[in-house]
C-alpha cells in the first residue's frame, strides 16, 4: 500500500501540468505568477548538437525534435501575436494625431473599427496561444543543462582524487554502537554522547574553515523551500517533505522541508537579485539540517544512518560571473573540502558522477565520497555542483552592466553531510574528534576531554561566575 | 494542598490507554463500592476540585460532560456495550485536562510574580535605542523582505556576523550546560503525531501551532518532545536518577502573529534552539526545576543582558506544566520585555501518557517518573535582546557597530566588534528581465 502511495506520488509529480514557475496569461487570475523566468530560447537551441548530447548522456526521454517543432509553432503564433500588437500600436497613434488634427469623423470610425477587429484578433489568438505555450514552454523548462566537459558522458564515473585506499576489510555496521546510535528508522534516530558532540562540532568547524581559509561569509537559511524554487532548481519534488499549510493563498507554489542546510534554501535569497559585479565572486556556507528523502535511499535496502532523511549539513553556495571563475571556484571549495577530509584521515575520494544521475540543472557534479564498510563501497558526503547559469535565468539572479544582465554562474551543494561521517568513522573504527577539526573554535579543554574531578571543580568555578 | 493531594488522585485517570482502562475500570468498580475506604470513589467534590483546576488554568475541558459521564458509568441502566462507549468518551475527555496546579501559583491571580530583576548593562534610552530589524538591516546581516513567495511567510536570512552569533551562542550554550553534567543527544525534528500529542500539543484544528507534513507526520515545535520520546516505554532504575540530557535542534512553529511587538524575528516558523530535559523522580523534580532555573539565569547573567524572573500563574502554563518559570530580557528597541526562555516541571504528565517509568529502590515497584524541561538558548530573540542591548557600544562616533559580548567572543574567531558587512550585497530587485 505504501509502495503503491509512493509511486502515485511520483506520478503525480511527474505529470504535475501546471507548473509554478511559469504561469500563461489565462491562469493568471486563479494563480498568482511569482516569478517571470528568463526564457533564453536563442541561447538553448543554439548548440543543438551539444543539447541533443545532453539530453542522450542523461539518458533523458525528451525528442528533441518534437520540443523543436513545438517551437516553431509557438514562435509563429506568437510572432503573429507580437504583429497585430504592432497594428494595433500604430492604430492608437494614428487615432491621436487624427483627433488632434481634425480628422473627418469617417476617418476615425474606420480607424476605430479596424482597431476593433485587431483587438478581437488578438484576443482570439492569445487564446489559441495559451494552450501551445503552455504545451512548449513546460516541455522548454523540462530541457537540460548542457554538460560540461569534464563531465563523464558514459555511466561510470572518474576518479579525479583519492586518500588512502580502502582495504577491503568489512565491518559491523555502526547501528551495533548502542552507546552512540539509537536508530529507529530513516526520518527518526538519536545519537549520543561523542556523536552527539561531533554531529555539531564537525558541521561549525567545517563552516567556519571555509570562512576563516575560504574567504567564504557565513548565512543562516530558511528551512521551507517553496515550489517555485525547487523547479527553478529542477530538484525532483519526490526529494523533500511537502509541508502542509493553514491558511495557502497559492495552492500551486506550495512549501517543502528542506532544511537551512540544503542547496536550495540559498536561492530565496538570490531570487530576483541584481548584484554589481564588483561584489562578485560571492562565497557563502551554511550549517544547519538537511532532509532529503530520497537520496539516501541508494544505500539501502537495509536503514541506517546513511539512508536517514535528517542529517546536519554544511552547504556551500557561490555566484560568479563567467564560466571559467565558475570552475576555478568548483576546484577551490573541493580543495577546502580535501584539506579538511585529510585531518580525519580516513578513505575517502572526489569523483565526477556521470551524467545520468545528474539533475537537469547540473552541468558537472563532484561527489566527495567516503569508506563505509558495512555496506562495501563508497557513501557521498557531499557533492559540489557547477549549475552554469542555468538556475540563475530562472531566478532572475544577476550581476547588471549599465543596461546589460549577465546571469550569474552558480556553483555550490553540500560538502558534509554529518550523520553519514558519523556512521562511516564509526565503523572505521576511527575517533570521533572534536577540538582537532580544522576550523574549530575550542575556546578551553572541552568538557568530554576533562577528568570527571576537572569537571566538578569546574562546575563549582561556575557558581562563582 | 489537600486540593493538591486530591487532583493528584484524580490525576489517576489520566493514564495511556491500555493503562486507563484498567485504572477506570477499577474506578467503576469504586464507584459501585462507594463504603471502600481503602479506594475512595471519584466524588462529587472531587470534581468540583477538577473544575476549579481547569477554570484557573483557562482551560476550556467539558467538565459537565465529564460529570454526566461518570454519572451515567454509576448507573445500572447501561448494557456492557453502552458502557465501554461512555469509557471511551470519559477517556478521551480526560485526556484532555491539564495537569495539576502547584499550591503556590493559586493565589497569582492571573499576573506572574516577578521574582528578581537583574541589571547588567545602563541600555540606550527610548527614542536612541534602535530596533534589531534596522540595526540588522543597516549593517547588512538580515533579510526579511520580499521572501513569502521563495521561502515563505516570516522566514528570515542572516549573514555574516549575525550567522556566526548564532552558532556562536550554541557552542556557548553546550560548554556551559555540559558542565552542568547535561547529555547531549541529536534529535529528531521529524515525530509521529502521538509522541507531540503526548507532551501535551494539539495537532489538530484551526490553531495548531504544529506543521503536518504529506506522510501525516508532524514537525518538532521543541526537541523537548523528541527527548521525551526517546525515553518512551523505559523503565529506569531510580539510582539512574535525575537523568539530564540536552539537545541542538530545529523548532517549526505554525502559529502567526501580526502583532506590532512581535514583528521581525521576534515570532518566527523555524528558529535553531538548546534545549535541556530531565527526567527525574517526584522527590527530585522541584530541585531539579531550580537548577534548570539556576542555569538559565547563570547563562543570561554572563551574556551580560537585563532580565527577570517571572514565576508564571495557572492561567500560563499551557496544559502539562505543574508549574513554570520564564525568563524574560529587556530589548531597548522594542521598550519591552520579550520571554527568551522558561522552564517547567511537568510532573508525571508526560510521563504517564509517554510510559516513562523508574523502579523504585525501597520496594522495586514501578512509578511514573517526573520530566522537566528547560530553554538554555533559543536563537532569534536572543538575538534581539543581544543587539538591541550592545548596540552603538562601537568607537562612538555614530556608527552602527555592536559589541560582542565576551563570553562568546572565543567562539567569534575572537572578533569583538560586529561591524557592517561590505561582501554581502546590497537588496536590488528586479521585476523582469526581457527574455529572448
Amino acid at each position: 500500500m505504501l509502495k503503491l502511495g509512493g509511486v502515485l506520488r511520483k506520478s503525480f509529480f511527474l505529470k504535475r501540468y501546471i507548473s509554478a514557475l511559469y504561469i500563461t496569461g489565462d491562469k493568471a487570475n486563479e494563480h498568482y505568477v511569482t516569478i517571470q523566468p528568463f526564457l533564453d530560447f536563442a541561447g538553448t537551441f543554439r548548440d543543438r548538437a551539444a543539447l541533443d548530447h545532453s539530453i542522450s548522456s542523461r539518458g533523458l526521454n525528451i525528442n528533441l525534435e518534437t520540443v523543436l517543432s513545438k517551437y516553431k509553432n509557438y514562435q509563429t503564433h506568437h510572432e503573429q501575436l507580437l504583429r497585430l500588437e504592432k497594428e494595433r500600436d500604430s492604430i492608437t497613434k494614428q487615432l491621436k494625431l487624427l483627433t488632434k488634427s481634425g480628422g473627418s469623423s469617417e476617418q476615425l470610425n474606420a480607424l476605430r473599427e479596424n482597431g476593433k477587429v485587431l483587438r478581437n484578433d488578438a484576443k482570439e489568438l492569445k487564446q489559441k496561444l495559451y494552450p501551445i505555450e503552455d504545451d512548449f514552454i513546460h516541455e522548454f523548462l523540462h530541457l537540460p543543462n548542457s554538460l560540461h566537459s569534464q563531465c563523464p558522458a558514459s555511466d561510470v564515473e572518474k576518479l579525479i582524487y583519492m586518500h588512502k585506499p580502502t582495504a577491503s576489510r568489512s565491518s559491523t555496521s555502526h547501528l551495533e554502537r548502542k552507546d552512540l546510535v539509537h536508530f529507529v528508522n530513516n526520518n527518526c534516530y538519536y545519537l549520543m554522547e561523542q556523536a552527539a558532540h561531533f554531529d555539531v562540532r564537525v558541521m561549525q568547524s567545517l563552516a567556519n574553515y571555509f570562512v576563516t581559509r575560504g574567504d567564504f561569509v557565513q548565512t543562516s537559511n530558511p528551512d521551507f523551500v517553496r515550489c517555485v524554487l525547487l523547479e527553478a532548481n529542477a530538484t525532483p519534488l519526490t526529494h523533500y517533505y511537502l509541508v502542509q499549510e493553514e491558511h495557502l493563498q497559492n495552492k500551486l507554489n506550495t512549501a517543502y522541508l528542506t532544511g537551512c542546510g540544503s542547496f536550495e534554501s540559498f536561492l530565496g535569497a538570490m531570487t530576483k537579485l541584481s548584484v554589481y559585479p564588483s561584489v562578485l565572486p560571492m562565497r557563502f556556507v551554511a550549517c544547519g539540517r538537511s532532509y532529503n528523502r530520497e537520496e539516501a535511499l541508494l544505500y539501502g535496502p537495509t536503514p541506517s544512518l546513511y539512508t536517514a532523511t535528517q542529517t546536519n549539513a554544511v552547504q556551500s553556495f557561490v555566484a560568479t560571473q563567467t564560466a571559467d571563475e565558475a570552475d576555478t571556484e568548483l576546484e577551490r571549495v573541493l580543495n577546502l573540502a580535501v584539506d579538511f577530509y585529510k585531518s580525519l584521515d580516513v578513505p575517502f575520494r572526489i569523483v565526477y558522477t556521470p551524467a545520468v544521475s545528474l539533475t537537469a540543472s547540473e552541468s558537472l557534479r563532484a561527489s566527495i565520497e567516503v569508506y563505509a564498510p558495512s555496506l562495501k563501497r563508497y557513501v557521498c558526503l557531499g557533492r559540489i555542483s557547477n549549475f552554469g547559469d542555468y538556475v540563475s535565468k530562472r531566478i532572475l539572479f544577476s550581476a547588471r552592466r549599465e543596461k546589460h544582465f549577465d546571469f550569474l554562474h552558480l556553483v555550490g551543494g553540500p560538502v558534509l553531510y554529518t550523520t553519514r561521517l558519523i556512521a562511516a568513522l564509526i565503523e572505521l573504527g576511527v575517533e570521533l574528534p572534536l577540538g582537532t577539526l580544522p576550523g574549530a573554535q575550542a575556546a578551553e579543554p572541552s568538557v568530554e576531554a576533562m577528568t570527571q574531578h576537572q569537571r566538578d571543580l569546574q562546575e563549582f568555578k561556575d557558581l562563582f561566575k | 494542598m489537600k486540593l493538591l493531594t486530591n487532583v493528584r488522585k484524580l490525576l489517576l485517570l489520566q493514564q495511556s490507554p491500555k493503562q486507563r482502562l484498567i485504572t477506570t475500570a477499577r474506578t467503576i468498580t469504586k464507584i459501585s463500592q462507594p463504603h471502600d475506604e481503602a479506594e475512595p470513589a471519584l466524588t462529587s467534590s472531587e470534581l468540583d476540585e477538577l473544575e476549579r483546576n481547569c477554570e484557573m488554568r483557562h482551560h476550556k475541558n467539558n467538565i459537565p460532560l465529564i460529570r454526566q459521564l461518570v454519572q451515567a458509568l454509576h448507573s445500572t441502566g447501561q448494557t456492557g456495550q453502552d458502557q465501554e462507549q461512555t469509557r471511551r468518551q470519559l477517556e478521551e475527555q480526560l485526556e484532555l485536562l491539564p495537569n495539576a496546579t502547584h499550591p503556590r501559583l493559586l493565589g497569582y491571580d492571573n499576573q506572574p510574580l516577578e521574582l528578581a530583576n537583574y541589571k547588567h548593562r545602563v541600555l540606550p534610552e527610548q527614542g536612541v535605542a534602535k530596533e534589531f530589524s534596522d540595526l540588522a538591516r543597516a549593517l547588512n546581516l538580515y533579510r526579511m523582505d520580499h521572501l513569502g513567495n521563495y521561502t515563505g511567510h516570516k522566514s528570515y536570512y542572516l549573514t555574516g556576523q549575525l550567522a556566526m552569533m548564532e552558532q556562536a551562542i550554541i557552542q556557548y550554550a553546550l560548554q556551559s550546560i555540559t558542565r552542568q553534567g547535561f547529555k547531549l543527544i541529536s534529535v529528531p525534528d521529524i515525530l509521529p503525531r502521538n509522541i507531540i500529542e503526548a507532551c501535551g500539543m494539539r495537532t489538530e484544528g484551526e490553531r495548531t501551532q504544529v506543521y503536518k507534513l504529506d506522510t501525516g507526520e508532524c514537525l518538532s515545535g521543541t526537541s523537548e518532545m523528541a527527548l521525551a520520546g526517546f525515553f518512551a516505554q523505559r523503565q529506569l532504575a531510580e539510582q539512574e536518577l535525575p537523568v539530564k540530557v540536552a539537545a541542538v535542534s530545529r523548532c517549526y512553529r505554525a502559529e502567526t502573529s501580526g502583532l506590532h511587538e512581535e514583528k521581525g524575528i521576534y515570532r518566527v516558523h523555524q528558529f535553531t534552539k538548546v534545549e535541556m530535559f530531565a527526567i527525574a523522580t517526584p522527590e527530585q523534580s522541584e530541585q531539579i526545576l531550580e537548577q534548570f532555573k539556576n542555569t538559565e539565569i547563570a547563562l543570561f547573567k554572563q551574556l551580560g543582558i537585563n532580565f527577570r524572573l517571572l514565576d508564571m500563574p495557572p492561567c500560563e502554563l499551557g496544559a502539562p506544566a505543574y508549574q513554570k518559570y520564564d525568563i524574560e530580557a529587556w530589548m531597548p528597541g522594542r521598550q519591552m520585555w520579550g520571554e527568551i526562555s522558561s522552564c517547567s516541571n511537568c510532573t508525571d504528565y508526560q510521563a504517564k501518557r509517554l510510559q516513562i517509568k523508574y523502579r523504585r529502590d525501597s520496594d522495586g515497584s514501578l512509578a511514573y517518573a517526573h520530566t522537566i524541561n528547560g530553554t538554555a538558548t533559543a536563537i532569534p530573540r536572543l538575538l534581539i535582546a543581544l543587539i538591541e542591548s550592545y548596540q552603538g557600544a562601537g568607537n562612538g562616533n555614530g556608527n552602527d557597530s555592536i559589541q560582542i559580548p565576551e563570553v562568546l567572543v572565543p567562539f567569534m574567531n575572537g572578533q569583538r566588534t560586529i561591524t557592517k558587512n561590505k561582501k554581502v550585497p546590497e537588496i536590488k530587485l528586479v521585476k523582469f528581465i526581457k527574455s529572448t
